[in-house]
């Protein structure tokens, strides 16, 4: 049988030429971006946004797939290069900035003043994209807004990023409300459903924020998807548009859940703390030595966490999803603690060997069915690095600057055989591409 | 200045008109899309088409159809389906065929000739030993965009590791960042993020993707590895490399920003309140009355050190607690910094604001009636997204695209039928069709070519 299926699998390779033992380094070469075209080559992109990083971060995904990313900023600087956690810098920029710093060219250009909006205007007529994070209408008060600018150049695509939209009642109430992360985690519905539940004390029953840009990282993903799907419109016609982003919208919009079980169960989740609300076991649990998070909620993957946990007597009463529902606290908290009792017994080492086992033997066997329980310790994300997958992937590239030091970024997320995204170099000095850009685009 | 008659708000409320969606034109018509792919990751990117007009066919195995058609919350179903699964999987076509059959092997390669793009999130290697993996179906049609999405991607040796969100959430690292530093208290990003985050990434490579082709005419292969994602929003890589510490767990507080946090109003409201520049700042401390502590927090770095940011997060929680949260709000309107109200599932749902906007949508389905499902957080003036139907039961565009598509005879359908090729629901929920439903009278279910029936 599996001799049969070997043979499948070699004639699958044939067409390469390669044997199965290549094919990992076949995959790897043929996903390296070196000497591949960019997919935006040909594609200008302005970020004028301010203090939000939502904008940037969709400039750094255009920028990573080949297009020529002029960051625009007052003399001064863009106030979120002093965004850091904790104030930690390099040669004066914080680290997010630092970070989203890819493949972008850097021009000073003041937009308060008329003679930055004279330039700006210039710019705009051979720009393709338009990232601004302005108040709603502050723009178009200045003349270079959509309705403007779209009249000497019908194929612009103009990307608006704010809490609260470009129309509606609310949009204009709220248009001189600044954006935040948090804010805009609370806003669509991811802070209301992290942390303890509503029983346990304050205030570790308040509602959380995720511990990463959730909110900024979604709305910069949504507006350059919004953006890429705008640019093959404007492929297909010729013909461009506007883009209305609201970060208060990301999350929710994203995910879905919150709006859909707000609808359907007619009230709020009430915060679960360590458990999910669809799947059991899934979660964390604690080890000898440390958290570790499990995941076995089909029914097989719960058989076969009981067994190598040793557990098989209490199958009886949890033997389905069914029975392994959250909504009920004290039941699950029953159970958390049945298996507790169980993992704090061995060293994470120990769980993750065991799970690993019976996996592959149930793989093995001829009995399908033999359920995957998965167990991973929770690492740091340095720890989480060191993983020599990573290495292989190339998931990370080590940047070594003059000016910066050295440092790393994570990398290549996408992998991509004809056209992948890349990091060329990593630079941010205010104003330094200012004569390069003026040469190109401002000398008429 | 043209246009500077029409005030802004009602220029932009003509632009983006809601009501107006479906009149507009849809970028990715004519694009078809081949979906192996289940639960959450995969179906979102290959969703994501489908909202902007491709047409994307949602392949599942006869009688057992995708796991995620019983991902209920709290075993909940609605309308004996999965509310989640109707979020993931709208404007789709749901084909039910065996891929283990012969027969249906070459149907499917029938459908590759003519697909732009497929999409697969099975384990690595597995589409490849079912003859559906790129090396089979670029050698049938080799334009075409091939997405294979994974936990840790097609190479590297833990490729076979099985994955879900929460496994791609801890090989990025991710995991350990939401909690109270020094308690036992972790959170995983809730809601399936790490699903749905990394899919939104596999649309906007099979937007690239497509974009490229039309450029050069090449389709290719794309490996999205959920974990890649995910780490690629973490600063805490690049935070470590140059300070030499760990970012970890950081509490109720955003650490690039001072104050910052999620606090409890005098009427018992969470509010989130942020001051992320000096000027943002300063409007905080106007709106306090306490202008004067700019001057000792005047440095945005040094203001960023935990002493100071401790400090800093006391004033504001004090402040925040003396007032009600709505009077904070007008405040933070008034004098400009972030603040907002901790919305919760029931309030967003019913958030007049989103209704107005359209990024939460009440829809009127044939089959589900009302329902209620959020649009898009980018709204496109000119190709907006949109909804056109919610997901169906097991195999009920069988027929549909049997007919249409592979020109098969009634006759030609009842023996595949026999031969279980292709197939249905059987009694439980998640893949029938709800309980008041006709679905003997159903005119896509019983498509009939002569044009009975073709209401849609």
């Amino acid at each position: 049988m599996s001799k049969a299926k070997d043979k499948q699998q070699e004639q699958v390779l044939v067409r390469y030429g390669i044997s199965r033992r290549e094919r990992q380094q076949f995959l790897a070469s043929m996903m390296s971006p070196e000497g591949k075209p960019e997919v935006l080559s040909d594609i200008l992109v302005l970020d004028a946004s301010q203090a939000n990083f939502s904008g940037i971060i969709a400039a750094s995904f255009f920028a990573e797939f080949g297009a020529e990313v002029i960051k625009i900023e007052p003399p001064e600087g863009d106030p979120a290069r002093r965004m850091t956690p904790y104030g930690a810098k390099a040669n004066g920029v914080g680290i997010p900035f630092l970070m989203e710093a890819r493949n972008k060219k850097y021009l000073e250009l003041d937009l308060e003043t008329a003679a930055g909006r004279k330039d700006f205007n210039k710019l705009a007529a051979k720009a393709d994209v338009i990232i601004e994070t302005y108040p709603a209408g502050q723009t178009d008060n200045w003349g270079i807004g959509y309705r403007q600018l779209s009249q000497a150049n019908p194929g612009l695509i103009y990307i608006a990023i704010t809490p609260y939209g470009q129309y509606t009642d609310r949009a204009k109430e709220f248009r001189n409300m600044p954006d935040s992360d948090i804010t805009s985690q609370a806003a669509s519905g991811l802070a209301a459903n992290i942390g303890d539940p509503d029983l346990s004390p304050e205030p570790y029953n308040w509602p959380f924020r995720a511990g990463a840009w959730i909110g900024w990282y979604t709305s910069g993903l949504e507006a350059a998807l919004g953006g890429a799907i705008a640019l093959t419109y404007k492929a297909n016609t010729g013909e461009g548009q506007m883009i209305d982003v609201a970060t208060a919208d990301a999350y929710a919009s994203l995910v879905g859940y919150p709006v859909f079980i707000g609808y359907t169960w007619e009230k709020a989740r009430p915060r679960l703390g360590r458990h999910d609300f669809t799947l059991y076991p899934y979660g964390f649990w604690r080890s000898k030595d440390g958290i570790v998070a499990i995941a076995a909620p089909r029914d097989h993957d719960f058989r076969a966490l009981l067994k190598i946990l040793k557990l098989w007597k209490i199958e009886d009463d949890w033997r389905f999803t069914f029975d392994r529902i959250t909504d009920i606290l004290e039941q699950i908290e029953k159970l958390y603690g049945l298996i507790e009792a169980e993992t704090v017994k061995y060293t994470s080492d120990e769980l993750i060997k065991k799970a690993l086992e019976y996996s592959i033997k149930a793989a093995r066997s001829k009995w399908r069915g033999g359920g995957v329980p998965i167990i991973m310790k929770v690492p740091t994300p340095s720890e989480a690095m060191q993983n020599p997958h990573w290495k292989i992937r190339n998931s990370f590239q080590e940047i070594e600057d003059k000016k910066l030091g050295k440092f790393i970024i994570p990398t290549n997320f996408i992998k991509m055989s004809e056209s992948p995204p890349r990091v060329k170099w990593i630079s941010c000095g205010i104003g330094q591409d200012n004569r390069y850009i003026r040469q190109k685009y401002l000398c008429d | 200045m043209a246009g500077k008659t029409e005030d802004y708000f009602s220029y932009t409320k003509k632009l983006f008109d809601p009501s107006r969606i479906n009149e507009k034109p849809e970028v990715f018509k004519g694009i078809k899309v081949l979906d192996f792919s289940h639960v959450i990751f995969g179906p979102v990117a290959a969703r994501i088409l489908a909202q902007y007009g491709a047409e994307v066919f949602k392949i599942e195995m006869p009688f057992v159809g995708d796991l995620w058609r019983f991902g209920v919350y709290w075993g909940k179903f609605w309308k004996h389906s999965s509310v989640c699964f109707h979020f993931v999987h709208y404007n789709k076509y749901f084909l039910s065929i065996n891929l283990k059959s012969a027969k249906a092997k070459e149907l499917i390669y029938k459908l590759a000739e003519q697909a732009d793009v497929v999409v697969e999130n099975f384990a690595a290697g597995t589409a490849e030993a079912w003859g559906v993996g790129y090396s089979q179906l670029s050698r049938v049609n080799p334009k075409i965009i091939y997405l294979s999405c994974a936990t840790y991607g097609q190479y590297g040796p833990l490729r076979f590791f099985p994955g879900w969100d929460l496994l791609a959430q801890a090989a990025s690292g991710a995991i350990s960042l939401t909690g109270y530093p020094g308690t036992d208290k972790y959170y995983k990003l809730p809601d399936y993020l790490g699903d749905y985050f990394p899919g939104n990434v596999g649309a906007l490579s099979l937007v690239m993707a497509l974009y490229h082709r039309k450029k050069t005419g090449k389709g290719q292969y794309i490996d999205l590895a959920q974990s890649e994602a995910l780490m690629r929003i973490l600063p805490n890589f690049t935070y470590f490399s140059i300070t030499n510490q760990e970012l970890e767990r950081v509490g109720n507080t955003d650490p690039t920003m001072a104050p910052s946090g999620i606090f409890k109003s005098r009427d018992g409201k969470f509010v989130a309140m942020a001051a992320a520049t000096d000027e943002q700042l300063r409007a905080l401390f106007s709106a306090m009355g306490q202008k004067k502590l700019m001057a000792e927090y005047k440095d945005s770095f040094d203001r960023l050190h935990p002493r100071n940011a401790r400090e800093l997060h006391r004033i504001a929680e004090e402040w925040v607690s003396k007032k009600d949260s709505i009077e904070i709000v007008n405040l933070a309107k008034e004098y400009g910094f972030p603040v907002a109200e901790v919305m919760d599932d029931f309030q967003l749902a019913n958030d007049e604001w989103r209704r107005q906007r359209g990024s939460v949508i009440a829809f009127n389905d044939d089959m589900y009636r009302k329902f209620v499902l959020p649009g898009p957080s980018a709204m496109l003036s000119r190709t907006p997204g949109r909804v056109k139907w919610l997901s169906r039961p097991l195999g009920y565009h069988n027929r549909y695209i049997l007919k249409t598509f592979f020109k098969l005879s009634e006759e030609e359908i009842k023996k595949l039928e026999k031969e279980r090729v292709v197939g249905y629901w059987d009694d439980r929920p998640g893949i029938k069709p709800p309980v008041y439903y006709d679905i003997e009278k159903d005119p896509i279910f019983n498509y009939q070519v002569d044009g009975r029936g073709q209401t849609k």
